[in-house]
């Protein structure tokens, strides 16, 4: 019986790390490439991730049981009215909680004072509000108070937050006026944005009786806010357009404004697609570098590979060595990689006050990837190192 | 101890080519336990491929090689690489010391294939080098030391798994007489305390020193 060549894994190990750490440099750059590539897939992942479950939360925080009732057929944008009944009819609906009527005034304009020319409208839209809006909404103020029964008489408005942001009006003083349909109007309140309904943070709010007054409003709302029970929004969303428009139910659509930013949550899960492409082409480079410099690697350490097949080493410990090698390099460069790649989650979601979440299976994923393209790597190197026949691997010059 | 620990027989070593060289013909040599035998010759007249063909790194075209009694040829490259490891010790013309390590994991690297374990390898090392006379170099790398002592940690390195044999290519070949008298006496000294060595050598007092004297012409022994 013959001994066999053994070679215990702890030496196995040893060897792989050698020629790492007797040339540092070249190993991190060549780990560099798959870092990289790494990096940008964990740290996509983690951002849409840390990203989506914010818009989430946020969802959950605004609520799903608002509903919107507008009469759709307005091809040019503009809202067209409804029945001056449908908000009487729909506070009648079962599981109703609130009802607050609007009617966009599409004819009258804001501005910020009467020097400003007429055709500068910059998209900002008059609206006719009724007090109970702010509840209905859910929403809060920045400054000042909302519209009651006793402001809503008078020239006076609240504004939209994106209004008030593009009149350049962050505060309030008892003699901040704007220019509303060509009456000056006292500014008594300013809201904070309405993720469920931007077309109010685009709006000045007036109330119905002044309105009535200087602009001949008619009563007819045109988009009507609803809040319902959570546990019957569904149903009472299905008898919506019937009730606020009898005659023409058709033409009335109703809508749950949370489903819209759910589906900008699933729109940006899947934007991530391409990045995640890019990460990949990173990876492919990485692992490109990898087999580089292991197939340089092999060519350079010709005689010590004669020398080990002297000593008594088998084709398979050669291998060994320098695929341990590569799956090393691989392994740093995903351990680099994951590293940044949550760091960079971190940093951005702490930026954006949004809660960190790195899903674990992007961490697991990266690294396996990064250790098997190593290995992938190093396949070809390795073979050519242990088909060399020792007396070539030892022949110099 | 039974078998021998080289046995050639009607070895032949042919290269392809146009002409084919044929650098072995018929070598029959048998190298007893305790031998000293110098391999002497002159340039291209197969003495190192005489070796390669001993050392288990490349087989003869035809014929039969014994190593402590497995017949080469039989066997498989895995094989003839846990002969090399458990049999055979090599030092070469260049050495082939690895730069990065001490003189002594140089040394101990000849126990790396036989599965023994770092602190043991290192403990042998350093006997080996010992015994070479080098005790006071053992954390020095390969290029803080003179030729000669990079010639003596390449015999260590041979020597450190008590091989049934130690061949060396051209021990003297790098070395100016004065270290090569010093390594005939190291030569003698392990030959005395027991190693069985096959020395290939261009040098006199080498060949000399040896019990036996094996000289190679155009591939064929011829004394
Ligand atoms: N791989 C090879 N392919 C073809 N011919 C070879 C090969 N190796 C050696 N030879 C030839 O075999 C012959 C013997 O070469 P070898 O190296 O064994 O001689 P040597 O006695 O060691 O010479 P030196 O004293 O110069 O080292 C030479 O003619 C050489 O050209
Ligand atoms: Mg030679």
């Amino acid at each position: 019986m013959i001994e066999r060549s053994r070679l215990l894994p702890r030496d196995v190990l040893a060897l792989g790390t050698s020629a790492m750490r007797s040339r540092r440099l070249r190993a991190a750059l060549s780990a560099l490439g798959i870092a990289i590539g790494i990096a940008a897939i964990v740290g996509i992942l983690g951002i849409t991730r840390s990203s989506e479950a914010n818009l989430l939360a946020e969802i959950d925080r605004l609520g799903t049981n608002l509903l919107t009732v507008v009469n759709g057929s307005g091809i040019s944008g503009v809202e067209s009215e409804l029945p001056t009944q449908a908000t009487p009819m729909i506070r009648l609906v079962p599981g109703v909680q609130s009802v607050a009527p609007t009617a966009e005034l599409a004819n009258e304009n804001v501005f910020r004072s009467d020097k400003i020319p007429v055709y500068e409208t910059g998209g900002l839209a008059v609206r006719v509000a009724d007090p109970s809006l702010l509840a209905t909404l859910d929403g809060s103020l920045r400054a000042g108070v909302f519209l009651n029964a006793a402001t809503e008489r008078y020239p006076a408005t609240v504004l939209g937050y994106q209004v008030a942001k593009s009149l350049g009006i962050d505060s309030i003083g008892p003699s901040t006026r704007i220019w509303l349909g060509n009456h000056w109007f006292t500014v008594v309140g300013i809201l904070d944005p309405l993720p469920l309904a931007p077309e109010i943070d685009l709006s000045a709010l007036v109330g119905a009786p002044i309105a009535r007054q200087l602009f001949g409003y008619d009563g007819h709302p045109s988009h009507i806010y609803v809040r319902a029970d959570t546990s019957r929004v569904v149903q009472v969303a299905g008898v919506l357009a019937p009730t606020a428009n009898p005659e023409a139910p058709d033409e009335v659509s109703v809508s749950r404004p949370s489903d819209a930013l759910a589906a900008r949550a699933a729109v940006a899960g899947s934007s991530t697609t391409l990045f995640l492409g890019l990460g990949g082409i990173a990876l492919l480079v990485g692992a490109i570098g990898i087999a580089n410099l292991m197939v340089i690697s092999v060519l350079e350490r010709r005689t010590e590979i004669g020398l080990r097949r002297a000593l008594g080493a088998t084709r398979r410990h050669v291998a060994a060595q320098f695929l341990t090698e590569s799956l090393l390099l691989g392994t740093l460069g995903g351990l680099l990689g994951v590293v940044a790649g949550v760091a960079t989650t971190v940093a951005l979601a702490t930026a954006r006050g949004w809660s960190i979440s790195v899903p674990p299976v992007a961490i697991v994923l990266g690294l396996g990837a990064a250790i098997g393209i190593g290995g992938l790597a190093g396949l070809y190197p390795a073979a050519r190192a242990a088909r060399l026949a020792p007396t070539d691997a030892l022949r110099t010059a | 101890m039974s078998a021998p620990p080289l046995e050639l027989r009607g070895v032949s070593k042919t290269y392809p080519g146009e002409p084919p060289v044929e650098s072995l013909r018929e070598i029959d040599l048998t190298v007893e336990n305790g031998d000293l035998v110098a391999i002497v010759g002159p340039s291209g007249s197969g003495k190192t491929t005489l070796l390669n063909v001993m050392a288990a790194l490349d087989r003869p075209t035809s014929g039969s090689v014994r190593i402590a009694g497995h017949e080469a040829s039989a066997l498989g490259d895995r094989e003839l690489s846990g002969l090399r490891a458990h049999h055979l010790g090599v030092v070469f013309q260049q050495f082939f010391l690895l730069d990065h390590l001490t003189a002594l994991d140089n040394v101990a690297s000849g126990l790396l294939y036989r599965g023994v374990p770092a602190d043991e390898r290192r403990r042998r090392a350093a006997t080996a080098l010992d015994r070479v006379g080098l005790a006071s170099r053992m954390t020095h790398r390969p290029q803080k030391l003179s030729g000669g002592e990079r010639q003596r940690v390449a015999i260590a390195r041979a020597l450190v798994g008590e091989p049934s044999i130690v061949l060396a290519d051209e021990p003297t070949g790098n070395l100016d007489s004065a270290t090569g008298a010093e390594l005939v006496a190291l030569l003698q000294e392990l030959n005395a305390q027991g190693s069985t060595l096959v020395v290939i050598t261009h040098n006199d007092e080498v060949a000399n020193a040896a019990r036996r004297r094996v000289v190679l012409r155009d591939g064929r022994i011829v004394a």
